[in-house]
Order: C-alpha cells, then structure tokens, then sequence
C-alpha cells in the first residue's frame, strides 16, 4: 500500500508530501462538461432521442469511484436536454467490476473475457443483482457462462466483441460476429445484448486521418450490426469507441455508446490528440538532487510514473525536460535559463504519458480545487486485476 | 487500493486465479542461497536492496539464510519504515532525502533501528544533522559517489572530501562512508567482462575513499556493487558492503547471469485465440510491466509475446501448438522490480502448489 501523510484539507498543492498524485477538479471538470456536453447536444433532425449514442465511461484508467461518480452524475439538473450518459459504466475485468457495483454502480459493461470457473462463478454471482454486459468471442466460453448463469439463476447480458483491426481478440466481423450472435440468442442463461469493439489506440493527431481511421474501423462494427438485424436478431447495444475519438464514434448511425476514459483527466498520449480537453491529472514530485548544473533528479521515479509506454512530461517549466527514469529517481536535463535552477526541496509536475499505468501504481488521488487539497479519494480499482 | 486475492497454502498453481504473482520458492531459495554461500566467511556482505522486494518477509528470510551484515538497503523513507517495522535491524536509505518532513520521519526511525542514508550535498547534511539532534539520535551518512549513471553524488574526489569533513564535524550525524551505484554499459556473462567493468566504475569510490583517509577521516562502509557485480565487488579488499537485488526475484534483463535462477513470474490465463496462430493473455503491462520490452514465456516453445497493452498481451502460437481459452501461461519479466511494484502479494509457489503468501507491503511506498 501507498503510505501517504494525510496533510489537512486546505494544504497547498505545493506543500504535498511527494511524490503525489493529484488531479485538479476544476480542469477534470471542465473535461467531464466538454465530453459530455458533445453528446448531450440536440440535434433536431435525429429520428429519435434513443438512438443517440451516450457516453458509457470506461472507468478502468482511474479505478476511483469518486472520479467516476462525478462523470455519471454529469446530466444532472439539466432536464431539458438530452442524457449524455448510459446509466452505467465499463471496466477491463471482473475484479473491476466487482469494485464499480460495490461503489453503487449496477450497471456495468466488462471489456475483458472471464474464462476461468472461479471467475464465472464470481460473474454470475455479480449477475444476479446487477446488469453486467460480458464482452465474449469464443463459443465454448459462452457455453461455460450459460451453463454457470442457468445452475446459478441469473441471466449474463453478452456482447459479441468484434475485431474492428486492433488484433487483440474478438471474432473477425461479419458472418463470424452473427454465428456466435446466433448461438448466444439460442442459450439459456445468457441474453444477446449486442456487439462492442475496442479499434485500438487511435492515438493519431491529425485530424482528418483519426476520422478515417475510426470510420474504417467502427464501419466493420456497423456492417455486422445491420447482418444481425437482417438476421431478425434484436441488438439494444453497440459499444466502442474512445476519447480520442468520441465525436467520430458518437456521429457514426448505429453505435449506441462510446466507451470514453480517459478524458475526464487526460494524459499525455491523447492530449495531443483532443486540444479542447486538458490535463488534470499530474503527479507532484520534489528535486532531491542536482549534482551538477545542467541535472536534477527527482523523487518520482519509473515505480511512481510508470513511463512503459513513454516518459511523463514536465509542466510549466521552461528548459527543464524530463528525460529519463530509474526506479526511485527522475532525471531532468536543464538548458538555458534554468541549469542552474531546480534545487532540491524545489517541486515540479510532471503530467503522466499513460494514465492508467501511472494510476496503477498509487492508492490515493490528491483532489485539489484552486490550488488547495480538498481530499484523499481511494483508487479502489487499482490491482484488481483477477 | 489492494489486490484481495489470497489463495490457501496447498492450492495447485493450476487452479489459481490470474493473472497473479507467483514466486518460484526453489528458485529463490537457491538465489538466497548463492549470496549466502559466496559471502560467508567474507571481509564483505550483502546488504539486499528492499526496493526490488519491499517485503519484510524476504529481507529477513535473506539475513537468516547468511551472507548479510544484517541489514537492508531501502529506496525511499516509506520503504524503509515498512522494513524497521518488519523487523530489520538496520536499514540504509540509498536515495537522497532532502524533504524537511521526510528527514524528520528518518530520524524517528534511528530511535528504533540503524539508519544510514546517502547525501550528496552540504546543506542536505545540516539538514540531517539539525533533525537529528534535535530528536536526540544519531543518523550515518554515507556520501554518494556518481559512478557512471548520470544521476545523482558528488562527481569528483575533492567536493567529496570536504563534504565529509563536513558531516564529521556535525553533531546528530556520523560520516560512515561512501557508496555508489553502477550498470555495466554492456551486459556480459563474461566473469573477466565483470571485473574489467565493475573496477573501472567503481574506481572513482576507491579514489574518494583514498582521499577522505588521506584527510584523516576513517571509512568505515563503502558500499557499492549489485547483482552485476556481486563476485567482483565483494573481492574488493575496500568494499564492505554490496547493494544487490535483482538476484531474487530476477528477470530477463539478467539473464547474462546465470548463477541465478528466474523466480518471480506472472501467471496468465489465454483469455482469446482469435485466429489460429495467435493467443491473447489476460496479463498485459499493468501485470507485468513492459519498461524492458516483453516478458517471456517460460516452458513453452513456440510461443512468443509479440504485443502487450494495458491488460493483455498478445502471442504468437507456432502451428501445432494448439494453446486453448484456460490455457495458463507464466510469464518472466523483462524487469523484475517495474513488475514486483505493481502487486500487493507474492504467492510462494514450491514443485506446482501454494507454499506460503507473502504481502509486498512496500508496496506504493514512493514517499
């Protein structure tokens, strides 16, 4: 477990024991209100509110229920608009899930398979209070859960995961997609609900290029949901997408929620990619050494920022760039101005290039409104990978 | 938060959920037992480095089987709370600690254990000092010597030896000696490889050494050396201490020593077989960690991690293999420690069933 000391509310962000995971509210704020408000827009012309898509946050990124709660409650008081949400949320695994229900959550889409016979005893068990939309691409595994659901009482609402190109599981679209669509219809136990596909990281900045992309991908998706309407098989839910590309999934006929995670906080891979969000989450870190001019090295290392996929960015201070991490320490290289600047006890922030990974290796966010603490939120989701 | 999963002694490790971390106690037994064969009846010891464990459970387990002075190496002071109230008699924290908060904590933990702790600047010192005697207790302060990461310590012999001067000269603190931390530029399993490298990096500290005596300071510690290094280092008549850790649990990245044994391994369930040829995992970088590329599947020929995402990893499968959805899969990480700090629990796992679970419960202490 994180060990931090629990500084009174009010504390200066600066003044955080380090290193410190914080996310600014106001900034998350103004993330959850640009997303949510793109889906919550009226568009006369649209046949009917229903087939809008919503949002459905993929909460797995964060793992923290006071972070998720503010994304679902975002609809409220605004009565005359449309819903920008689906009620419910999704996650990667069962443990995750089981986290999100315990939250209060009971409506909840997992994005990963549960295979094993514990796990699917634990599912159905979840089943029997809640929604739970299993993502599945394999027949035996569905023969499994109907099996487990019917002993059990309890009915599993399955989506056939469909492999828009990503390679990372999932049926191959079309003829595929509706033979397991079809076999799941006829199962006791199990309830088609419909199709969901992750198209991969569309990371992609430029603009016309990430819309093609996505179009190209999320049409496969789109083909083989009209297949199982033709099919005569009732389809209530297309999920897919994600924040980098939300608007292109969300204007696209035929997907009913986007699966959107990492906007309410953002990260260095996406901010690139949507301008009009911003970064809330960073972590705080303090200058412990700088043995020469021109380095200083800091207290967050590779353990706290898990850089796999890319180092973590340092904010607002002109020639300073992190560069490299070991384990416990942040190696900063500093030109002009400011090689002989940052001097240990200084503080610096440094904005995470993946978020969930960084969020993986802490327990607590530092919530901070105005420059201030206002609370230590739980990641309850963090290690729930079983 | 934490991972809740504790599975009963006995289990047969196919019936374990996944992914989870499992440690091959054989493995581990035999890598403690390498450190404790080559440094008994030596003038230098094994002072483990916690960091890539942070488990109490370990560190003691390591000081019971030999080799050790005794004590622990920590990373951080949160880490080294977690080791003195384990049960470690004697701790040294390798990195810097300037934090006024944080030098505080330290010296509170010198009421109930040995502390040492790495500094590296002069004000760092009376910072310590100022703490220390207030609280009435006495820190060791070994000076970092930088030896070739580009990171942290004093670069040269001079500011080195006024800066023990300076501790000396210090109440609340003692000056103990000099340490230093070093990766060989290019890995070798070559022993003459070792020796060449491991003396010319650690040579600067001999020179620090050199001069802080010639100034008539004794050196009591000079601490230096890793699993890399371990028989070379731990030949240095001037080396007293070796701050080894990846030998534990291990890792592909150190492979190029074979004396020790890979012991700690990601458990995965195959999740998805989309096509044939291709087999998806349910353990991906938040499991594994990818910080040194992809890990490896152990024991099973014919199939290679090809790609790893937030929670999957993807194989390729040599035809005729026939892996199926339930399949398990142990993965060895391209880097042990970037993994262990991912996991709240080590299930000791001895000739395929559950031996013992061990709480990792410096887990998360970066503070």
């Amino acid at each position: 477990m994180e060990r931090p000391i629990f500084q009174p509310v009010g504390t200066p962000e600066e003044a955080l024991d380090t290193p410190a995971l914080v996310v600014d509210l106001d900034v998350m704020e103004q993330n959850i209100d640009t997303v949510h408000g793109y889906f919550r827009r009226v568009k006369p012309d649209t046949v009917t509110l229903e087939t809008e898509a919503c949002v459905r946050p993929h909460v797995s990124c964060h793992g923290c229920p006071e972070i998720m709660q503010r994304q679902l409650s975002s609809d409220e008081g605004r009565f005359d608009e449309p819903a920008s949400c689906t009620g419910g949320v999704a996650v990667s695994g069962l443990g995750e899930a089981e986290v999100v229900v315990g939250a209060g959550i009971n409506d909840v889409l997992i994005a990963g398979r549960v295979v094993t016979r514990p796990k699917i005893a634990r599912l159905v068990a979840l089943a029997r209070d809640n929604w739970l939309f299993l993502a599945v691409d394999d027949l035996q595994n569905v023969r499994d859960i109907s099996e487990a659901a019917t002993a059990g009482d309890a009915i599993v609402g399955l989506l056939v995961d469909v492999d828009t190109g990503y390679g990372h599981g999932g049926v191959a679209p079309g003829d595929d997609a509706l033979k397991l669509a079809r076999e799941i219809e006829e199962m006791p136990g199990v309830a088609l609900m419909g199709l969901t596909s992750y198209e991969g990281p569309m990371a992609i900045a430029d603009r016309s290029e990430l819309e093609a992309q996505s179009r190209q991908r999320l049409q496969r998706l789109v083909d083989t949901l009209e297949m199982l309407e033709q099919d005569g098989l009732e389809v209530q839910i297309v999920s897919a997408g994600s924040t980098c590309n939300y608007d292109v999934a969300a204007d696209i006929s035929g997907i009913s929620e986007v699966q959107a995670g990492v906007y309410p906080l953002m990260d260095m891979e996406t901010i690139e990619v949507r301008p009009e969000l911003q970064h809330a989450a960073r972590v705080l870190a303090t200058v412990i050494s700088h043995p020469v001019a021109g380095r200083a090295v800091v207290d967050a290392g590779h353990k706290t920022m898990a850089p796999d996929f890319g180092v973590p960015t340092l904010e607002g201070f002109p020639g300073a760039t992190a560069t490299r991490f070991s384990a416990e320490h942040g190696i900063l290289e500093l030109e002009g101005q400011a090689t002989e600047q940052l001097l240990p006890n200084d503080k610096v922030r440094l904005i995470p290039r993946n978020l969930a990974l960084c969020f993986n290796q802490f327990d607590y966010v530092r919530a901070v409104r105005d420059g201030k603490l206002v609370g230590y939120w739980p990641i309850s989701g963090r290690g729930r990978l079983g | 938060m934490q991972e809740i999963y504790r599975p009963q002694a006995g289990t047969p490790v196919e019936d374990l959920d996944t992914p989870c971390l499992i440690l091959d106690m054989n493995a581990l037994d035999h890598n403690m037992d390498v450190m404790a064969g080559y440094y008994e009846g030596r003038h230098s010891k094994l002072r483990g480095h916690s960091k890539n464990h942070k488990t109490p459970a370990i560190a003691l387990r390591q000081i019971r089987r030999g080799g050790t002075i005794g004590g622990v190496c920590a990373a951080k002071v949160a880490e080294a709370e977690v080791m003195v109230h384990g049960g470690v008699p004697s701790v040294f924290v390798t990195s810097e600690v300037v934090d006024p908060a944080k030098i505080q904590r330290l010296c509170t933990l010198a009421r109930e254990a040995e502390i040492l702790v790495a500094c590296d600047s002069e004000a760092n010192a009376r910072d310590i000092s100022r703490a220390a005697e207030a609280q009435g207790v006495n820190v060791g302060v070994v000076i970092e010597q930088e030896t070739g990461l580009v990171r942290c310590g004093v670069q040269e012999a001079e500011p080195g030896v006024a800066l023990a001067k300076l501790i000396d000269s210090l109440p609340g603190v003692s000056f103990k000696g000099i340490m230093s931390h070093q990766m060989m530029s290019e890995p070798s399993s070559d022993r003459e490889d070792r020796v060449t490298e491991a003396h010319r990096l650690i040579q600067p500290v001999l020179d620090l050494r050199e001069a802080v005596l010639a100034a008539g300071l004794p050196v009591e510690i000079i601490s230096t050396g890793e699993t890399w290094s371990y028989d070379v280092a731990g030949d240095m008549p001037e080396v007293t201490e070796i701050q080894g850790g990846s030998y534990l649990v291990m890792e592909t990245g150190y492979e190029y020593m074979p004396d020790f044994h890979f012991a700690g391994k990601i458990l995965s369930t195959v999740i998805s077989v989309p096509q044939p040829g291709v087999a998806v995992g349910d353990a991906g970088a938040r499991a594994v960690g990818g910080l040194k590329g992809l890990p490896r599947v152990e024991g099973r020929p014919g199939v290679e991690a090809v790609d790893m995402d937030i929670d999957r990893t993807v194989f390729r499968v040599d035809e005729g293999i026939g892996l199926r959805v339930g399949d398990q899969l142990t993965l060895i990480p391209g880097q042990q420690d970037a993994m262990v700090s991912r996991w709240d629990r080590f299930i000791g796992v001895r000739n395929g069933v559950v031996e013992v679970v061990w709480d990792i419960q410096a887990r998360g202490c970066h503070n």
